[in-house]
């Protein structure tokens, strides 16, 4: 990939309240950088679903947002990194495998079949919500000592 | 007040009204619904408008989604479990949500629709 013509960079401690002006922070950079609203909306969406698994999941005191405009091509790419527990790592590597496979529509009505019935108070809707409404490419890395980046490009 | 004698709910930055209207009821929500746990305030009210409109045979209830900026994925997870009590339900007993949503918002264009694939026929997009 080329290099971005902007980029914003953003680190917090993980606390609720500090997600939803993250969230509106991206979408404004996004809607300047690339003048289209609807692309902002959805990876607004999409990065505020990766920042809130991320604090509600973290291990660490930190979470760390990148999210990268490429104005000539129109791509976003977004990146969420936190530190899980070994167990929590393990988790969303499983999740990450079931939701990407097969088609997103049916992925996604398929989790939130799930999410209804689900009484362990997690919804574990948000990677599928983010597959199916914007068409990212998501990847996922996870490192030996638990960090976790989910990475949403979107064309 | 409403048929269903439902109070209003106002917490965090959204503010929910069930009011009459001409077909039944309509549930009317304003503001963002991105809170870390949704269900604490939506399942409570689902539920009441559920047991109401099965136990007074209300035929639709529309949630009005036009002011909503927000919805995360926890939300959609109660709005989910809302819609999947209607397939329990015997013929008889059964009602119609319709969704009214705004297209100039775009979370809303994306995701209500989703929720007419849960149960067919439960859910109507307006």
């Amino acid at each position: 990939m080329s290099k971005p013509d902007g980029y914003i960079e953003i680190r917090f401690g993980p606390r609720w309240k500090y997600i939803s002006p993250a969230r509106v922070f991206i979408q404004n950079f996004i809607a300047i950088a690339l003048s289209d609203q609807a692309k902002a909306d959805a990876i607004a969406m999409a990065t505020s679903e990766l920042l809130e698994n991320a604090v509600k999941y973290g291990a660490s005191e930190d979470t760390h947002c990148i999210v990268q405009a490429f104005p000539e091509t129109g791509v976003i790419q977004a990146s969420v990194t936190n530190h899980a527990t070994e167990q929590g790592a393990r988790e969303v590597q499983a999740l990450y495998n079931k939701i990407m496979s097969g088609d997103p529509l049916e992925a996604y009505i398929v989790q939130m079949r799930e999410a209804a019935t689900r009484t362990d108070g997690k919804s574990q809707l948000g990677l599928a919500r983010i597959r199916y409404e914007t068409s990212a490419d998501v990847k996922l890395d996870v490192t030996p000592d638990h960090k976790v980046t989910i990475t949403i490009i979107v064309k | 007040m409403n048929k269903l004698n439902i109070e209003p709910v106002h917490q965090d930055k959204v503010k929910i009204d069930v009011v009459d209207n001409a077909e039944g009821l309509m549930a009317k929500f304003v503001g963002d619904i991105d809170m870390e746990d949704p269900s604490i305030v939506l399942d409570p009210l689902f539920e009441k408008i559920h047991q109401g409109m099965v136990a007074k045979k209300i035929p639709f209830v529309v949630a009005d989604f036009n002011g909503l900026t927000f919805l995360n994925s926890s939300g959609i997870k109660a709005i989910a479990k809302w819609i999947m009590k209607l397939a329990m339900l015997p013929p008889d007993q059964k009602y119609q949500i319709r969704i009214a949503h705004n297209k100039a918002i775009t979370w809303q264009v994306t995701s209500l629709p989703t929720l007419t694939f849960l149960v067919p026929g439960a859910v109507k997009v307006e």
